[in-house]
């Protein structure tokens, strides 16, 4: 199946991959619309994005007690708004936080890969987030580690 | 509540609907009665002066006036305008921008300077285009914004911070990090008003002209610091805007006048600059390098660091980075990656050759936070003075000899807390090298309205020296001269022909403050300005052609210069200093004389822009032909 690949190494922080999927996810700009983080490591210098990683256990699609998480046509988990109560389970269960609740429309909502196409992949100026076919894994468990072992050296040197 | 309205209209005028991705609000801060509130801004007046300089210069031009003159830049009544435009916030390279706008300490006149990061795209997700600050306080604050929630709060424990710390501090009391929170402020040199403080923010970008943190320091104003907000930004045509974004970007990737600053942002500037004479060196007292320039091209200037790219809003150049040294007395220190500016300011200005050394400079004059540029000409002159003893160790407290980095920090904190000899630096270089008079004033470089100008031997470049003394802001006003076969301009002029170096600057004059009004980088506004226009149709629905962009930049111009003139700076202040004037002895510009073509270039200057030659004003048909008749009135009365 292909799943978004995260190369932290390459971020710079700029956000345009949050801008892309608002927009794709909800017709406007605005970051926290967005099913695609950018988080600081090091404080200020470093960042990787992160988003669902279609995850085969399908935490959330258990969790959800009324069904309202599917398998799109992209396979990607999907979260149908006709039948999210807004009950937050999922956003509970997932244990990576990319199941997100938008308190305006009382919804779940998460990334499902823009069905096919993500927007996210196409704005990444630095080729951070791929879309390719491969397994998934935990894309930035590695460079956060590194990145803390980095800050406290440089807290030694200060 | 009332909607502010710049600009005089007819009352019967129907007022169009609200236009695409604007935020719709200015925040009004006043800090001496400590007020804020929320202030509806006209989609008229959106669409004639768009937002960043365009307002600002409305808001001083409205708001400064004084009986016949205008108030001075430490007057409770200056206003401080750090406004966005409609680009900001939306997927366009290069949209965090801010640009200041205020009544700047060096010159005491107008100005506008630019800054990025994220500072933009916060403030119209958190719902205001703009924040217009007036008064000042009675103890220092900060101003915090969260969405709805704008507060004045307690600064007394930012004190003495400086730039980098203020901000981890408010990181750290908000618990925030990266880019959820976006701070400028001002370092200790804003706080003790150093002439030539600015106001610095997100780690690594300033607004850096005309004495606009000392402006900040006098208010009592510390910091703002911005949670990236949770309003959304609908746009006229998004799917437009993400498709113009796309189009910028690809002209910014393959377009000879934006490559090489996509690959590497200006780091290109230092070598190429320096084979034509145009770097710096050694405060002008030679145009010939004085080390071998291979070592410092582009790719040389990124060795020796552990890189991390740290772009601003949706930003992809490969400029603006934040790097550890790795090796010699700074290793493991973090600083920021220096811009040609930094490298010719902190660096080849002051005779440096140790690349390590410069950047961790560059970043302490970012920290302490004054114009890096005005700092070069100021300690490259203090240099020389020990030199030829003009000025004594005994004044300065201590030897300095050029290229002495850590000299030249100690001189940056004298001045950062106007200690001793630094209180006098502390005025500028024109001010001191005016009270020392003789050798000291003759080797000073600065304009005669009081600018520093930019980080360049500008004997070798007369259209930014041109600029520089005629703009009335502090700074260059017309642009850099890209794209000009879009402008009908020819794409190639002998640089030292004094009539096309002027038919030049005329010819692009208005591109810098539509840049400056849009919400974009200056560095990612290189694109074509028909991409550019596309984007704000996209985002706003205003159409805009080519030349509509050139006239909101002109009539921004205009409006800039009606403020100078108010603040009592006339035509006989646009010259250059007798240094910064003189002719290269040696070099790639070598016997090249803008003072024997000086005149001539005024004139041509002023015939171009359709301004009065005497009284420095826009002429009536000027000022009507860019719709501007109640400026005509205002400047000109009966005459008008
Ligand atoms: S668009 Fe790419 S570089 Fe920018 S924040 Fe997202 S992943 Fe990082
Ligand atoms: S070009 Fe540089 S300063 Fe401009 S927006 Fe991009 S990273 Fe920021």
């Amino acid at each position: 199946m292909k799943v978004l690949k995260l190369i932290p190494e390459r971020c710079t922080g700029c956000l345009r991959c949050e801008l892309a999927c608002s927009y794709m996810q909800t017709g406007v700009f605005q970051p926290s619309k967005s099913v695609i983080r950018v988080s600081p490591f090091e404080g200020h210098t470093s960042y990787a994005p992160y988003t669902c990683t279609q995850c085969a256990e399908g935490w959330c699609m258990t969790a959800c007690p009324v069904g309202a998480i599917t398998i799109n046509a992209a396979g990607a988990k999907d979260v149908l708004d006709d039948k999210c109560v807004g009950c937050k389970l999922c956003t509970v269960a997932c244990p990576y936080g990319t199941m997100f609740y938008d308190g305006s429309t009382r919804k779940a909502f998460k990334c499902n890969l823009c069905g096919g196409d993500p927007a996210c992949a196409h704005a990444c100026p630095t080729a951070a987030i791929e879309y390719v076919d491969t397994d998934t894994v935990d894309w930035i468990g590695d460079f956060a580690a590194q990145r803390f072992d980095t800050v406290l050296a440089m807290e030694g040197a200060r | 509540m009332t909607t502010a309205t710049l600009t005089p209209r007819p009352k019967t005028k129907v007022e169009p609907t609200m236009p695409g991705a604007y935020a719709g609000k200015l925040l009004r801060v006043d800090l001496t009665k400590r007020k804020c509130w929320a202030e509806p801004w006209s989609p008229a007046d959106m669409r004639d002066w768009i937002g960043g300089a365009g307002l600002g210069a409305m808001i001083l031009y409205r708001e400064t006036a004084r009986g016949k003159g205008n108030v001075s830049w430490d007057h409770p009544d200056n206003r401080l305008v750090l406004a966005t435009g409609p680009l900001a916030g939306l997927p366009v390279w290069g949209t965090g921008a801010l640009t200041v706008v205020t009544i700047g300490a060096m010159t005491n006149g107008p100005t506008s300077t630019q800054a990025n990061g994220f500072f933009g795209a916060n403030l119209k997700y958190s719902g205001y285009d703009a924040i217009v600050i007036q008064g000042q306080s009675r103890d220092w604050v900060y101003l915090y914004i969260n969405d709805d929630q704008v507060e004045l709060r307690n600064a007394k424990s930012l004190l003495g911070k400086d730039t980098w710390e203020t901000q981890d501090a408010l990181n750290r009391d908000v618990g925030m990090g990266g880019h959820h929170l976006s701070v400028y402020a001002i370092g200790p040199a804003g706080e003790n008003l150093v002439r030539f403080a600015a106001i610095h923010g997100d780690y690594g970008h300033v607004a850096s002209k005309n004495g606009c943190g000392a402006v900040m320091g006098k208010k009592k104003l510390k910091a703002v610091a911005i949670v990236r907000g949770t309003q959304a930004l609908r746009a006229n045509d998004p799917r437009g805007v993400v498709q113009a974004a796309d189009d910028v970007a690809h002209d910014l990737k393959t377009d000879p006048s934006a490559k090489s600053l996509y690959e590497w942002g200006t780091l290109p500037g230092v070598a190429n600059l320096g084979k034509m004479g145009v770097l710096p060196i050694k405060n002008y007292t030679t145009n010939v390098p004085y080390d071998d320039l291979t070592k410092w091209e582009a790719p040389k200037l990124r060795q020796g660091f552990d890189h991390r790219g740290h772009q601003c809003n949706a930003c992809g150049m490969h400029h603006c980075h934040m790097a550890v040294v790795q090796s010699g007395r700074y290793k493991g220190v973090m600083v920021d990656e220096p811009e040609y500016e930094g490298w010719s300011g902190a660096g080849w200005t002051l005779g440096a050759t140790d690349k390590e050394g410069v950047a961790w400079l560059n970043t302490q004059i970012d920290r302490a936070c004054v114009d890096v540029n005005e700092f070069g000409w100021l300690c490259g002159w203090v240099m020389e003075g020990v030199e030829k003893g003009w000025i004594t160790p005994k004044q300065l407290g201590f030897d300095l000899k050029w290229g002495d980095i850590q000299g030249a920090n100690r001189l940056l904190q004298m001045v950062n807390r106007r200690e001793g000899f630094g209180d006098l630096l502390a005025e500028g270089v024109k001010l001191a090298a005016e009270k020392l008079g003789g050798a000291a004033r003759d080797s000073a470089i600065y304009t005669m309205q009081g600018a520093s100008p930019r980080g360049h031997d500008h004997r070798g470049r007369w259209d930014e020296m041109l600029d520089t003394c005629t703009g009335s802001t502090g700074t260059l006003e017309s642009g850099v001269p890209v794209h000009v076969a879009e402008l009908g301009l020819p794409t190639r002029i002998n640089p030292f022909n004094g009539v096309e170096v002027a038919t030049q600057v005329v010819g692009i004059r208005g591109r810098r403050h539509f840049e400056d009004s849009i919400g974009i980088c200056i560095f990612t506004g290189r694109t074509r300005l028909e991409n550019l226009c596309r984007a704000i149709e996209a985002a706003t629905g205003h159409t805009y052609t080519v030349k509509d962009a050139m006239r909101m930049g002109q009539r921004t111009a205009a409006v800039f210069r009606a403020v100078r003139l108010r603040c009592g700076i006339g035509v006989d202040r646009e010259k250059p200093s007798t240094r910064y004037g003189s002719t290269p002895h040696d070099g790639p510009a070598k016997g090249q004389a803008v003072s024997a073509q000086w005149e001539k270039m005024v004139d041509t200057w002023y015939a171009g822009v359709g301004y009065d030659r005497k009284s420095g004003k826009p002429l009536p048909a000027t000022l009507k032909a860019l719709g501007l008749d109640w400026l005509a009135k205002d400047l000109w009365g009966s005459k008008a």
